[in-house]
């Protein structure tokens, strides 16, 4: 599919010509500059993960010196030996898996139940419903109402603090909810005329034909609830209840921001946690997250364009 | 460099959230209306409270019955804290006082301080309160006046008056004439940030450790004669430790120190804009001499600081021969330099140099306090709150408790006054007694960053430091004078908030034009439409503010 669209696309972008032969120089001269370009850039994206990864082989001293580039210097596991024995890292571990796990699995039930009804032309109210959600997108009541909310509702220290407020990305929903619409009407009448209700029709029907954009919407609600440390940091007030990312944002921008609370305080005696520690944390907390994007890559471009272009 | 990039944006993203809810915070205050606590003239007249048990200055306090209050309490992510510290079990024994903990991370520690505040759900007790911090939170009512239960606080008047501190106290009273924190007390004002110097670099080439600006510039062109690959002085703190340390050698404030910019001329009797003297320029003038010389680190100060770290790294590679910091860098440079393979190094942090001005330092002899939500006056054992505060931030046997853990227990004191860890304590952030397996901070709770440092007498800050470092402040107290502190101008609610709005471009302006000018990019001779560009963004205006100020408060 990717390759496919790349390989048309590409002698239009290169000279403006039509689509000539695959062999013509022009044509090989933009594959050469293409896949130059695309390994350059691509090296681009990756030189900052190298150097983490490099740093949490490398030890402390050769990081503070700067030593530390591509190549791990003065190798060694210690660190990752001392950041697996924290109990805390661990604990906040926890917590973000089962986060994003709870967090993904309501956002996907309400975004694709609502998306579906949205989808229908013939519900009355439609435009009111979508006008509702879309306001939501622009305006909100603001930090403080928020946490007041949230504080009255009793959820504070509670993971649904974390997991509720954002079930909903008005973005996915409207991604979603064009998809629905583009999916052959035929296939629903069919459907109802064979006796299935709008419950059958949405669990036989539309759910497994929509497996690109669930696909999709799984990965972005995983991706943005892994990384989501705002929301905790908000609503949370327990260290037991702390994600990783909570507890990697301190690790990090707590350490480096010793220098600027010196400017609002003039000093503070922190020594900063060495940064190959911070290298192990950062590299451990992305993992899994990296792990998820081979398996749903291959739904990801046509998942996301699928309910955008056509139509 | 990406990361830093990429941190520097949170932070810039954070400032902004904070300034959003200060302004949100501020709003939502203003509606909630009357401050906590009785109304009074004069210090602690007229409010009577109830309390269970007397308090009396250096004498153990503790409540007749057990207490629970709240506290904020800021965690990093290096001292985890743990419900088996035995530091809450020692305070509980000590006071009857238990503390039920609200945690933060360190990392946004002042915008959940804003959003709990504002949102009214904060704790009783808000530790690490830095002077000016309180500002927002008392011109909204949020916090207790507590100049107006200043007599249940004996530890705080004793030390106030036995150190000589009344005044500078009395500079933080607000516009109604009360103060809304109280901050810690140091016995001897000692600059945290100065320059470490390589002394064998400068032993090497025949350079004195520099006492003046002066001194230091001969020393550099030393240096820079022998390495002349080397920018041998550097800040790491875009400019703002430099700046904050050196100016007031030439007389005026600058970089983290500028504060609202307000700067006291004793001849004209009134407030003049810092930014705008002739010690500003004197100082300009100077560091950019330094770059024309090629012995300034342009880079340490435009680059966005992440703790210092290129500075390091240069110091490491043997480009920097000096560079701010404090105690901690010392070290933090000692590992570079080790990991590098130098040998025979000696690094000293220095006395900051004098200069035009006299051999002069900033007046450091406050450091974070603590503040009183107003729902704490609302506690039936309010008072016994005060009593327990003031016995925690002010009372010596706590402060010794604090650092060094119980005595005998943890440590042993001898007859001279020095403090030994029993064998199989360590605190290892400070390297002592590294032997040990029970480490008092990580451990214990005990030298937690909440607490520790904000109160010391003389003895308790030389107990625990390096003897370099005990150097250091001894040189600081022989040849050094603290500046005088600026008269008291406090500004209402109305005023601060314009203050903030004609302020902050005029100090963005300035610290432009700071760096601009002492990189080299643009000349002194251009310094007149420099003063002139800051009278068109309403200069005066700003001043006749602060002037109004000074004048109400001391009519």
């Amino acid at each position: 599919m990717v390759t496919q669209s790349a390989l048309t696309a590409g002698p239009e972008a290169g000279g403006g010509k039509p689509v000539g032969p695959k062999d013509s120089k022009g044509y090989k001269a933009f594959t050469w500059f293409n896949g130059t370009f695309l390994v350059l850039l691509c090296g681009l994206m990756l030189y900052p993960f190298v150097t983490v990864l490099a740093q949490s082989f490398s030890s402390a001293g050769a990081v503070k010196a700067g030593l530390v580039n591509v190549w791990p210097i003065g190798f060694n596991l210690d660190t990752y030996k001392v950041v697996i024995a924290n109990d805390l890292f661990w604990s906040s571990y926890k917590n973000t898996v089962i986060y994003t796990l709870v967090g993904t699995t309501i956002a996907m039930v309400l975004t694709t139940l609502l998306a579906f009804v949205l989808a229908r032309k013939q519900l009355r109210g439609r435009n009111l419903l979508i006008g509702i959600a879309v306001f939501t997108m622009f305006f909100n009541g603001g930090l403080i109402p928020n946490y007041v909310l949230i504080q009255t509702l009793g959820l504070k220290n509670t993971m649904w603090a974390v997991v509720l407020p954002g079930a909903i990305s008005v973005f996915n929903l409207l991604v979603m909810k064009s998809f629905f619409e583009n999916m052959a009407s035929e296939l629903e009448e069919a459907a109802q005329i064979d006796g299935l209700g709008w419950w059958g029709i949405f669990r036989r029907i539309v759910l497994p034909l929509s497996k690109p954009v669930i696909a999709t919407m799984i990965l972005f609600y995983s991706v943005a609830i892994w990384n989501d440390w705002f929301a905790a940091f908000l609503y949370l007030d327990k260290q037991e209840l702390f994600p990783v990312t909570l507890y990697l944002r301190n690790m990090i921008a707590g350490a480096s921001s010793a220098a600027s609370q010196g400017a609002a305080a003039a000093g503070s005696t922190k020594e900063a946690i060495s940064a190959n520690i911070q290298a192990v944390t950062m590299i451990l907390t992305i993992i899994p997250i990296l792990c998820i994007y081979p398996f749903v890559q291959r739904y990801f471009v046509s998942g996301i364009m699928l309910g955008s272009v056509k139509g | 460099m990406a990361r830093a990039g990429h941190l520097a944006g949170r932070r810039a993203r954070s400032a902004r959230a904070a300034g959003a809810l200060t302004v949100v915070g501020a709003l939502a205050l203003a509606a909630c209306g009357s401050g906590g606590g009785g109304s009074t003239d004069a210090d602690g007249e007229a409010t009577d409270l109830e309390c269970s048990t007397e308090s009396v200055a250096d004498e153990q306090w503790k409540a007749a019955e057990p207490r629970e209050f709240s506290l904020l309490w800021t965690d990093w992510a290096d001292y985890p804290i743990t419900d088996s510290w035995e530091f809450f079990d020692e305070i509980e024994k000590r006071t009857n006082v238990k503390l039920k903990l609200t945690n933060i991370p360190f990392s946004d520690h002042e915008e959940k301080r804003s959003l709990l505040i504002s949102a009214g759900d904060a704790p009783q007790i808000i530790p690490l309160i830095y002077t000016g911090e309180e500002q927002q939170f008392a011109a909204s009512g949020a916090v207790v006046p507590l100049s107006d239960y200043a007599d249940y606080m004996p530890n705080f008047k004793k030390y106030t008056e036995e150190w000589d501190l009344v005044d500078m106290v009395d500079d933080l009273r607000q516009e109604d004439g009360k103060y809304y924190m109280t901050p810690g007390l140091h016995e001897v004002s000692v600059p945290m940030f100065s320059v470490i110097i390589r002394k064998d670099v400068f032993d090497e080439v025949g350079a004195p450790v520099p006492e003046t600006w002066e001194d230091m510039q001969k020393g550099l062109e030393l240096i820079k004669a022998k390495y002349p690959d080397s920018t041998p002085l550097a800040d790491g703190f875009e400019g703002g430790a430099i700046t904050n340390y050196a100016a007031h050698a030439f007389g005026t404030v600058a970089g983290w120190g500028f504060g609202d910019g307000a700067w006291w001329d004793e001849e004209a009797g009134e407030f003049v804009y810092a930014g705008t003297t002739d010690g500003y320029k004197d100082m300009l003038t100077y560091f950019n001499g330094l770059t024309e010389k090629g012995l300034l680190d342009t880079e340490s100060f435009t680059a966005a600081d992440s703790g210092g770290g290129t500075v390091t790294e240069k110091v490491a590679s043997e480009k920097v021969f000096a560079a701010s910091g404090g105690s901690w860098t010392v070290q933090e440079f000692a590992t570079a330099l080790d990991a590098a393979g130098v040998t025979d190094y000696e690094l000293v942090q220095i006395a900051p140099p004098g200069g035009p001005a006299g051999q002069m330092v900033e007046p450091r002899n406050f450091w974070n306090g603590f503040m009183l939500t107003a729902d704490a006056a609302k506690d039936e054992n309010f008072c016994d709150l005060l009593h327990f505060t003031d016995w925690l931030y002010y009372n010596p046997e706590a402060r010794e408790l604090i650092q060094w853990g119980v005595e005998g227990t943890h440590y042993t004191k001898d007859a001279e006054g020095k403090y030994t860890l029993n064998p199989e304590y360590t605190l290892k952030q400070l390297n002592l007694n590294p032997s040990g397996t029970i480490d008092l901070k990580k451990d214990l709770g005990f030298a937690n960053d909440v607490l520790t440092g904000s109160t010391e007498s003389i003895e308790l800050k030389t107990s625990y430091n390096t003897p370099a470092y005990v150097e250091y402040i001894e040189a600081i107290q022989e040849t050094r004078t603290p500046r005088d502190p600026m008269p008291p101008h406090p500004l209402d609610e109305a005023e601060l908030e314009q203050s903030s709005l004609l302020g902050t471009p005029l100090k963005d302006t300035v610290d432009t034009a700071t760096l601009a000018f002492i990189l080299g990019q643009r000349d002194l001779s251009e310094w007149d439409d420099y003063v002139s560009g800051l009278e068109g963004q309403g200069l005066s205006g700003y001043m006749d503010l602060i002037n109004g100020a000074y004048e109400r408060a001391n009519s």
